[in-house]
């Protein structure tokens, strides 16, 4: 079969702002990068990147962005991204940036790896944290989110954590 | 997009996670809920109880420890996520309240992981449940597929198997369910075909010709029977020229006989408050009554003639036969087609006083009387029985039989009614006879060649076993043998005429034949006139001019009981073909001896084209009546001859040609005809919702208001109201010369005012003689009009609530004659006039035609329209008046095609587009909220169709710049004609208007314009009686 090959970026938005990440939207972000490619790259970069570029998937909790582009045109996006200093809805501005967490082929190996960077996130959480509800709350959250196949993955990593909480 | 491909996009993106975004007003939780949480992702309302959303705390119970039950008021939105594990989210959840309420420091730490918790839940969801299109063995690669996947579940890898039998139940409960349970040999084993096939015509009738048909024709299933539509080959043109040149056979065994058993005069005194003299010869015409030629006529609802038409029909008496029968007695058969056959029938027992006869009610439960053609299925069975011990098998106790006849009927049901009063008995026939029609000059030789006329019995002792005891007993009969003898001899002239057109028009002519596949040709040939016995004698010509004599149209297959006897004694074909694989000579004539069967049929002519000026006799032929059980031998023979079969469609084609109305398409004012007006109208309009709208034409830019059926109610009315308001018009002074034209008339009706009250005084008379004058005409204020409908409705009211039509055809000869006349430009009028002196024809006046209209007010006439120029009408034309400037630019220009109408603006336009719209937002809603949207969405598809006229329909008649007149039934190109013919009502208050007002040379011209179109073309009306 023959098809468009994509490259998906799997970006994060750090901003030290929480109202930053209350204008997370998806035109806004499409507009915030499109500029930022024309900025960068001229008119020519903008062109190339426009072409099948769109937030595939986005997530204002977490500050998660998937993006698409074009395979030959990625690198042109890719480094535009550190540009984005500013996030902008509304007359009001967040300082901010994007940390490209993944660079894919796929969608599917992009989800593959959020969930594992998500995993390893927790983790590091549970280990800093010092307050015991909030541990607990912690735990919680991280039973949560497995499914039956993950469970005795999940098991295994929650006796790690006993381990590291007996230290 | 179009929806399947929507729903295949939803069906793929079902399990991927959605976008999530905090909207800057995430305090209302509701909305956030909805707004953001597709199934997926569940777990993020809680993300509401960050530090902006204190409010919402409120509604949580306190709970510093693990609470592990849900709280009630966020129980609706969990309902959304399928498939999760309410164990453990309730646990989370609890945990996290606590943490939020209590210490504000560290809610960022907790709702960051629940956010990460979330997020990875929604991905793992995304990446390992499928969610493609495809099917599960399609999903691996390549190297990992092996063979017959697909049907053995054994062969796909272990994890995969759970899934793919899943699959596979689901494709198995969408395929149909077959009967897999036998071979295919078994299956197609006689005795099992035979019991399918009995299965398979429970619901619809078969003909006995069904089998041959169904391989060659696409079938319908229609006014309960299986018909053939078409010839699966092209045959649109080989038709027509089989119908002109060769022969065309049709299986009309699906019309229904009814007999009516009584004293002629009972008869005819019940039958003829049915029918009018008006319309033509009715039961009691001398020809028709001796026996000896076939009539036709239409029946109406008992007294009510103009109004409450039933159906068309034709008659056959059974010629009186002195000799053996007494005189008294006749019978009578009525044939009509299956949709008109109920309402006669109920209106000829209401006529007849009849009730279904008293013994058969009681009789069902035992066997004694049991209908015949139970009777008759018993002996197939007997038959069976005897062929299966011959055989050497011992289940003889199988019930299977061949259906022959009418398999829907219920054996319990009564099938004749008898009347005290009158002594008249209905039976209905139906089924009980097969009836060909072969149509076209050849079909003489086909007939004479395939039938030969049953050999005398001769031989002496042995009678009482042969089968054919009937036979030998007529035989004995001199008299008996002597009209064999003379039907042979006519049968045999037959053979010598060109035509059945020359020969008078409905002759019927009986017959006794041998078995026609006894002289089976070898190979499919075609017949051909025979030119030596063309010899033009004193016999043919007295047949020419006479027809055939009364005593010829004599026939056994009157007798129920000879018929049911032939139907048994029919040697199958199966015997047949073992007697000539036996035969010494192989390929020779086959001699049954006394074995062989007498058939008695009934031949009748058809006559072909008879109304209008040229074509006579056109399409003339023969109908062959046969008793049942009898159909192929008989059909194949015809075939091998070179007959071709046409089905509905060709007959169609013929009764167009013919300029003769087809049955039910074009009596629009009968039960069955309404009935057929609404069927056709929902199928042409699922036909035209299956196209875009932009691929289909907007029928409201078009001026077209009704493009799928004929509004004649609302065509009458409005033509009416509008005569009404031209009457009245001459009081105000802006219409003075139309006034002034119309005194000027009135003096011509003066100068010959010893015409014009005679036709009144006729039109009066036919108004009386039906029993129910309609007393109204009063056109002087619209109060008039008014009590007028409410008289009609009261009319209406009276008779049940059924849905009565308040317009009539108009079948009144003598009415016809004279329209027939006035549409006629004077130029082509030479002969006209001269015939019309003959019959006291009346000039067109103003007079004549309010007279007319006093007894007519809402009525349609029957007309053909021959184009003059370019144009193919089609159904639904629109028949409409040409203006004067019209007139002016065809005396200019002689290749004139005719106006164009201008487009309208579509009043619908905005509204349409606002349920679009409000489709999409539903659409859009519909992917949160599942099927309620749904199904608010189909009802919204109800409501405005683009390019169709939404709700009462305004005025017809003056909605398009020319006033509509009427409408096309039947519309093409006549292969006979060579230009656009085309046949339809007009109203008879418009057509007479419209003559009056137009100049004498251009008389009876129309504009005709079809409903996808905005070209009017020209067309000129002829009524041909």
């Amino acid at each position: 079969m023959v098809r468009f090959k994509h490259r998906y970026l799997l970006c994060e938005l750090v901003s030290e702002d929480p109202r930053c990440r209350a204008c997370l939207e998806e035109r806004i972000l499409f507009n915030l990068v499109r500029d930022a490619i024309a900025r960068a790259h001229g008119a020519f970069g903008a062109a190339a990147c426009a072409l099948a570029f769109t937030v595939k998937y986005l997530n204002a909790y977490t500050g998660v962005v998937l993006l698409r582009c074009r395979k030959e045109f990625y690198q042109l996006l890719w480094s535009a991204l550190p540009f984005i200093t500013y996030l902008e809805n509304k007359g009001q501005r967040y300082p901010c940036f994007f940390n490209t967490l993944h660079v894919g082929g796929t969608i599917r190996t992009c989800q593959k790896f959020l969930i594992q960077y998500n995993r390893r996130q927790l983790l590091i959480l549970l280990q800093k944290c010092t307050n015991k509800e909030e541990r607990e709350s912690i735990k919680k959250s991280v039973m949560s989110c497995s499914l039956e196949q993950q469970e005795d993955e999940l098991s295994g990593s929650e006796s790690e954590e006993d381990a590291t909480e007996m230290e | 997009m179009s929806n399947a491909r929507e729903k295949k996009h939803a069906k793929k993106m079902r399990n991927q996670p959605t976008n999530v975004t905090l909207t800057s007003g995430f305090g209302i939780t509701d909305e956030k809920g909805v707004k953001h949480h597709n199934g997926n992702e569940k777990s993020f309302h809680y993300q509401k109880q960050e530090p902006h959303a204190g409010a919402a705390q409120h509604q949580q119970p306190k709970s510093t420890h693990v609470s592990s039950e849900p709280c009630m008021n966020e129980q609706p939105s969990k309902g959304h996520c399928k498939g999760e594990k309410g164990k453990g989210q309730a646990g989370w959840r609890g945990g996290h309240q606590g943490a939020t309420r209590e210490i504000p420091k560290y809610i960022t730490a907790s709702t960051f992981a629940q956010a990460r918790a979330a997020e990875i839940n929604a991905m793992l969801k995304a990446v390992t449940q499928k969610s493609s299109n495809s099917l599960v063995f399609q999903t691996l690669p390549r190297h990992m597929r092996r063979r017959a996947m697909s049907h053995n579940v054994k062969r796909l890898p272990r994890r995969l198997r759970e899934i793919a039998q899943k699959e596979a139940e689901k494709t198995e409960h969408q395929k149909k369910e077959h009967s897999k349970n036998k071979c295919r040999k078994a299956r197609r084993c006689h005795l099992n075909l035979l019991l399918e096939f009995n299965r398979r015509q429970k619901k619809n009738v078969w003909l006995e010709t069904h089998i041959w048909h169904a391989k060659r024709f696409h079938m319908v299933k229609k006014w309960g029977y299986c018909i053939g539509e078409s010839p699966t080959v092209k045959s649109y043109r080989a038709s027509y020229r089989a119908m002109t040149n060769h022969c065309l056979l049709q299986d009309l065994s699906y019309y229904c006989c009814l007999e009516l058993n009584g004293k002629e005069e009972e008869i005819l005194k019940a039958l003829s408050r049915m029918c009018s003299i008006d319309t033509g010869l009715t039961f009691a015409a001398v020809h028709c009554l001796s026996g000896k030629r076939q009539g036709s006529l239409v029946l109406y609802r008992a007294d009510k003639y103009p109004e409450e038409m039933l159906g068309p029909i034709t008659f056959i008496w059974k010629s009186e036969d002195g000799t053996i029968t007494t005189p008294i007695n006749r019978k009578l058969w009525l044939w009509t087609h299956p949709t008109l056959k109920q309402d006669i029938l109920t209106e000829l027992k209401v006529v007849c006083q009849c009730v279904p006869l008293p013994e058969v009610a009681a009789s069902i439960p035992e066997v004694v009387l049991t209908p015949p053609e139970e009777k008759s299925h018993i002996e197939q069975t007997k038959n069976c029985k005897k062929r299966k011990r011959d055989d050497g098998e011992k289940n003889a106790n199988n019930p299977v039989k061949k259906i022959v006849g009418d398999g829907t009927r219920n054996p319990f049901q009564p099938y004749s009614w008898t009347s005290p009063a009158t002594g008249i008995v209905i039976s209905d026939l139906t089924m009980e006879m097969n009836r060909y029609r072969l149509i076209g000059p050849l079909s003489h030789s086909i007939l004479t060649e395939a039938l030969k006329t049953a050999s005398l019995y001769t031989g002496i002792g042995d009678a009482e076993t042969l089968p054919h005891s009937w036979w030998i007993e007529t035989c004995k009969n001199p008299d008996r043998v002597a009209v064999h003898h003379h039907q042979e001899a006519i049968f045999e002239l037959l053979g010598g005429i060109a035509s059945p057109a020359e020969i008078p028009a409905g002759t019927i002519l009986g017959l006794t034949v041998g078995d026609p596949r006894v002289n089976l040709p070898q190979k499919k040939s075609k017949a051909l006139p025979n030119l030596e016995k063309c010899q033009d004698n004193e016999k043919v010509r007295q047949l020419r001019l006479e027809g055939v004599p009364v005593e010829c149209s004599h026939s056994f297959i009157w007798n129920q009981d000879i018929c049911k006897s032939v139907t048994e004694n029919k040697i199958s074909e199966k015997e047949l073909n073992q007697m000539r694989s036996e035969l010494m000579v192989p390929g020779s004539q086959l001699n049954l001896g006394h074995r062989e069967s007498k058939i008695p049929i009934l031949l009748i002519q058809q006559p072909g084209k008879v109304t209008g000026e040229d074509r006579l006799g056109w399409g003339s032929g023969w109908d062959i009546l046969l008793p049942k059980g009898w159909g192929m031998a008989f059909w194949i023979p015809f075939i091998y001859r070179g007959a071709r079969v046409g089905g509905l469609k060709e007959g169609l084609i013929h009764s167009r040609y013919k300029g003769a109305p087809s049955i039910p398409d074009d009596y629009p004012d009968c039960p069955a005809g309404i009935l057929f007006a609404t069927e056709q109208e929902n199928n042409l309009l699922e036909k035209y919702k299956r196209h875009p709208p932009a691929k289909r034409p907007n029928y409201v830019k078009h001026g077209t208001l009704s493009p799928f059926r004929c509004p004649w109610e609302q065509l009458t009315r409005d033509w009416e109201s509008r005569i009404k308001a031209q009457e009245e018009s001459p009081v105000s002074p802006c219409s003075s010369a139309n006034g002034k034209s119309d005194t000027g008339k009135e003096d011509t009706c003066v100068v010959e005012g010893e015409q014009v009250p005679q036709l009144t005084c006729e039109t009066e008379a036919l108004q009386d003689s039906p029993g129910e004058p309609e007393e109204m005409m009063d056109t002087d204020s619209q109060g008039a009009t008014m009590s007028r409908d409410t008289t009609d409705e009261d009319i209406c009211g009276k008779n049940g609530g059924r849905a009565k039509s308040t317009f009539n055809v108009l079948r009144n000869r003598k009415l016809l004659k004279y329209l027939s006349a006035w549409c006629q430009p004077v130029g082509r009028r030479n002969q006209a006039v001269l015939r019309a002196s003959r019959m006291h024809q009346q000039e067109l006046t103003r007079a004549t035609c309010l007279s007319i209209l006093c007894s007519y007010p809402r009525s349609l006439v029957w007309v053909s329209l021959s184009l003059l120029r370019k144009g193919n009408p089609e159904l639904h034309t629109m028949i409409c008046i040409p203006s004067k400037e019209d007139f002016l630019r065809l005396n200019e220009d002689r290749l004139y095609c005719g106006p164009q109408e201008s487009k309208h603006s579509d009043p619908f336009k905005a509204k349409a587009r606002k349920q679009k719209e409000k489709k999409k937002t539903e659409k859009g809603q519909k992917q949160e909220r599942g099927t309620a949207g749904e199904s608010r969405c189909t009802k919204g598809c109800s409501e405005v169709i683009p390019g169709l006229w939404l709700g009462p329909l305004p005025n017809i008649t003056d909605h398009c710049s020319r006033t509509l007149l009427g409408f096309v039934t039947q519309g093409d190109f006549s292969l006979a004609a060579g230009c656009g013919r085309a046949l339809g009502f007009v109203s008879l208050t418009g057509l007479l208007e419209m003559l009056s007002s137009q100049p004498a040379d251009k008389r009876g011209l129309v504009l005709l314009r079809t409903p996808a179109s905005l070209q009017y073309r020209f067309a000129s009306i002829i009524i041909d009686i």
